[in-house]
C-alpha cells in the first residue's frame, strides 16, 4: 500500500522531539510493507490533500502556532473535507489548538482557528507543564506523556483521553486531555507521543489503513525498545499517582 | 531596623549553613521574608555585572572573575551556582556591612534566565551579558520564546547589554535598547555553509516569521542570520573571534590577540569571547584578558578526566534536556583523534524534579557519532530504552545496552583500551564518576 503524508510545516512546528512522530509513523507502516511517502509543507507550499493519506502538525511556540495558522487557514475547507472523508489526522502540541475555532492571545486580541471543531483555547499568562498519565477509550493501556502549554481550551466535545490521573487535561485542571473525531487524534502532549505510546502508534496506523476499508494485518512490527521504555515511564508516573 | 535584622539574619543563616553543609539560598530566602527590598536598600558596588542565557552562564562568570580578580578588583560572586534571587540575597548580604555597605569592587552575578526579573526589580546590572536562548530545560522554561518574554523585564534602560549577535533570538534584546554591544564570530575554520542539527530554529525570523538564509554557521542555528523580510541580521559585532586555528587550537580576537584553547569546543570559544567582551565593557586591556584566558582550564568541573580500567576517560557534562549542549559535546567527540568508546548516561533526567520527560532525545544529532573512531556506544541509566530507541533511528549500529550504571563501568572497566567518553548530565554524573579514578 502506498501511504503519503502531509507534514505540515516541519521547521515551524517542531518543538522538542515532534518529527519523531512522523519517523515513528513512517518507519511502523514501511515495516508493514507499506510504501511511504512524506511531503513537506512549508509556509506558500501547495498540498495535495486528494492523494494524501495522513496529515500531520506538531507543536510550536505560540508565536510560531499562529504564523502557522496564518498560512494553513487557506486549507480549512479542504481540511475539513478530508477529515469527513476519514482522513488520518495528527496534531500535536500547540498545533490541536489550530484545530478549534479560536485561539484568545494572553495579552488580549484573538485569532481563527480551523474551526473543524467548536472548541476554544485561552492562552494564559503562565504555563502548565507536567508528566500526564491518562486513560483514553480507544484501547486499554494508560498514555503517558508531557503538557507543555499555555492554551486553556474549553468546549472539546470528544477528547483523547477521558481522563488524566496524573497531570491535567485541556482546561488545565484533572480531566479530559486532547480530541479525537472520526480519524483526528489531536493532544497537547509534547512531542513524540507516538513513539512513548507503542499503543496509540498503532492506533493511528490503523486508522490509516482503516480509511482505505482495511484492517492492520495480524502480524505486526514491534519496537522493543518503545515497549519498554514506555514500561518504564508508566510505571514510574503510576507511582507517582495519588 | 528591617534591613539590619535581614543582614544579620543572613549572616546566621550562612555560617550555620556552612557549618551544617546546607546551600547557599535559604539565608537569603529568610532574609528576603524579613524585607523584600533589601536588595534596593542595600549599597552595591558600582559596577554589577550579571550572565544570562541557556547555555555557558557558569563558565563565562567564572572567567569573568578571574580575569578581573587578575586585574586586582575585589569580585563577588555566586560561585556556588545558587542563581535565583535567594541565592543572590545570601551572595550580597553576606558580603555586606551591617549598615548596608556591599564590600567589593564588583557584583558579578550568574542568573537564573527564568528568574532575572525578580532578581533585578530591586537593582539593576550596569552590564547584562546574555550567552544564547535556545531549547533547553522544557520541563521547567517552558521554549525559548517564553524565556525571551520573562528575561525582558529584566532589562533596565540604563544597563548595557552584551548581546550574542549570532543568536537570531537572544540579539532580539536589542530592539529598543540604546546601549547594546555585541560579541561575535566570523567566518572561521570552524565555520558551515549552514545551520546544521535535527531541527532547524533560525528558518523563520523571531520577529516577523518570514524566513532566514544563513551566510555561515557555527554551530546549530548559531550564525550569520538574515532574515529575508524585515531586516533583522546579525550585527556588526565590537568584539569579534576573527579567527580559529583548528591545528594549534588557538582562536584569534580581534584580529590581534590570540589564546590558547584548554577545551576545544565550540562552546568554550564563545564563552571566552563573552567574558572578554564583559572585561573589555569594563576597562580592561585584551592583552590583560587573554593573558588569564590563555589555556584556561575552567575549574567549575565540567569536564572530568579520570582512568577506567586501561581507559583514559573525559566526562562532558551536557545537561539533560538540551540537544544543543549535547550536540556541541557529540560534535567534540567526532572531531578526536583515535579510537574511542562513548557512554551515554539517562538516569535521572533532573537533579532537582522528577520527570519521565525524554522528548528532547529526539532532538539531539546523535549521527555525529557515525565516524570510524567511535568503534562502540553504550547507553545506560533508567531511561536507557528511550535512549535506545533514540538510536535504532541513527545510521549507528555499534551501539548496545546495559541499563545498570555500574554494570556498564564495569564491562568498560574489564574491556579495552580505547579512550572513553561519558556523556551525561549533573544529575548522573557522580553515578560514574563514583566508579572511576578521578585526574586532577
Amino acid at each position: 500500500m502506498d501511504v503519503h503524508m502531509l507534514h505540515f510545516y516541519p521547521d515551524l512546528m517542531n518543538l522538542y522531539g515532534s518529527c519523531a512522530n512522523l519517523l515513528a509513523l513512517g518507519r511502523y507502516l514501511t515495516a508493514l510493507g507499506c510504501t511511504v511517502t512524506m511531503n513537506p509543507v512549508r509556509p506558500g507550499d501547495a498540498a495535495d490533500f486528494t492523494h494524501a493519506d495522513f496529515l500531520y502538525m506538531g507543536a510550536g511556540t505560540e508565536r510560531r502556532a499562529e504564523a502557522a495558522m496564518t498560512d494553513f487557514a487557506r486549507f480549512a475547507p479542504e481540511l475539513k473535507a478530508a477529515v469527513s472523508d476519514g482522513m488520518a489526522v495528527l496534531f500535536a502540541g500547540t498545533a490541536m489548538e489550530l484545530l478549534g475555532k479560536e485561539i484568545r492571545r494572553a495579552d488580549g486580541g484573538a485569532y481563527a482557528g480551523t474551526g473543524l471543531a467548536d472548541f476554544r483555547t485561552e492562552r494564559q499568562k503562565t504555563r502548565t507543564v507536567g508528566d500526564v498519565y491518562g486513560r483514553t477509550a480507544l484501547f486499554p493501556e494508560p498514555v503517558v506523556g508531557f503538557l507543555n502549554t499555555c492554551g486553556k481550551m474549553a468546549g472539546v466535545e470528544t477528547p483523547l483521553l477521558e481522563s488524566t490521573e496524573l497531570g491535567v487535561g485541556n482546561s488545565l485542571t484533572p480531566g479530559p486531555e486532547g480530541f479525537h473525531w472520526k480519524n483526528v487524534f489531536a493532544s497537547q502532549l509534547t512531542g513524540p507521543l507516538l513513539v512513548k505510546n507503542p499503543k496509540l502508534l498503532e492506533t493511528v496506523a490503523a486508522a490509516i489503513y482503516a480509511r482505505r476499508g482495511q484492517t492492520l494485518p495480524a502480524e505486526r512490527p514491534r519496537d522493543e525498545w518503545a515497549e519498554k521504555a514506555y514500561a518504564v515511564t508508566e510505571e514510574q508516573l503510576r507511582l507517582r499517582i495519588k | 531596623m528591617r534591613m539590619l535584622l535581614a543582614i544579620l539574619l543572613c549572616k546566621l543563616g550562612r555560617f550555620v549553613g556552612k557549618l551544617v553543609g546546607k546551600g547557599s539560598s535559604l539565608p537569603g530566602k529568610l532574609a528576603l521574608k524579613v524585607c523584600p527590598d533589601i536588595l534596593g536598600r542595600v549599597a552595591l558596588p558600582g559596577r554589577i555585572i550579571a550572565v544570562t542565557g541557556s547555555n555557558g552562564k557558569t563558565s563565562t562568570v567564572e572567567m569573568i572573575a578571574a580575569i578581573l580578580r587578575a586585574g586586582g578588583k575585589t569580585v563577588i560572586w555566586n560561585e556556588e551556582g545558587s542563581n535565583q534571587i535567594e541565592g543572590v540575597a545570601t551572595l550580597v548580604l553576606t558580603h555586606a556591612s551591617l549598615s548596608g555597605k556591599v564590600r567589593g569592587d564588583v557584583l558579578l552575578i550568574e542568573s537564573d534566565e527564568r528568574y532575572a526579573a525578580k532578581t533585578f526589580k530591586y537593582f539593576h546590572p550596569t552590564e547584562f551579558v546574555i550567552t544564547n536562548l535556545y531549547r533547553d530545560q522544557l520541563t521547567r522554561n517552558g521554549h525559548p520564546e517564553w524565556v525571551y518574554d520573562a528575561i525582558l523585564p529584566a532589562i533596565h534602560p540604563e544597563t548595557t547589554l552584551l548581546l550574542n549577535a549570532d543568536d537570531p533570538l537572544s540579539s532580539c534584546f536589542a530592539q529598543g535598547h540604546q546601549r547594546v554591544k555585541w560579541f561575535g564570530m566570523d567566518r572561521c575554520a570552524v565555520s558551515a555553509d549552514a545551520p546544521g542539527g535535527l531541527y532547524r530554529d533560525g528558518a523563520f525570523c523571531p520577529l516577523c516569521h518570514a524566513p532566514m538564509e544563513y551566510d555561515y554557521a557555527h554551530y546549530n542555528h548559531i550564525g550569520a542570520y538574515r532574515c529575508t523580510a524585515c531586516g533583522h541580521r546579525k550585527p556588526q559585532t565590537d568584539y569579534t573571534v576573527t579567527a580559529v586555528d583548528t591545528d594549534a587550537w588557538t582562536v584569534t580576537l580581534d584580529g590581534g590577540t590570540r589564546i590558547a584553547l584548554a577545551f576545544q569546543s565550540i562552546y568554550n570559544i564563545y564563552n571566552i569571547l563573552a567574558a572578554y567582551a564583559a572585561c573589555r565593557e569594563c576597562g580592561v586591556s585584551g592583552e590583560a584578558a587573554a593573558g588569564v584566558l590563555n589555556n584556561y582550564l575552567l575549574k567549575n568541573g565540567r569536564m572530568q578526566k579520570f582512568t577506567l580500567g586501561a581507559h583514559h576517560g573525559t566526562l562532558l557534562t551536557s545537561k539533560h534536556e538540551n540537544s544543543i549542549a549535547y550536540d556541541t559535546n557529540l560534535r567534540y567527540i567526532a572531531g578526536r583523534d583515535g579510537d574511542c568508546a562513548v557512554l551515554v548516561i539517562v538516569d535521572a533526567v533532573s537533579r532537582k524534579y522528577f520527570t519521565s520527560e525524554t522528548s528532547w532525545l529526539w532532538d539531539i544529532d546523535f549521527d555525529q557519532l557515525a565516524v570510524p573512531q567511535v568503534k562502540r556506544v553504550i547507553l545506560s541509566g533508567r531511561y536507557c530504552n528511550d535512549l535506545a530507541d533514540r538510536f535504532s533511528f541513527t545510521r549507528l549500529e555499534n551501539w548496545s545496552v546495559i541499563p545498570d550504571i555500574s554494570a556498564a563501568a564495569d564491562a568498560l572497566k574489564a574491556d579495552g583500551d580505547e579512550d572513553l567518553y561519558v556523556v551525561t548530565c549533573f544529575s548522573d554524573r557522580d553515578k560514574l564518576l563514583s566508579r572511576v579514578e578521578k585526574e586532577a
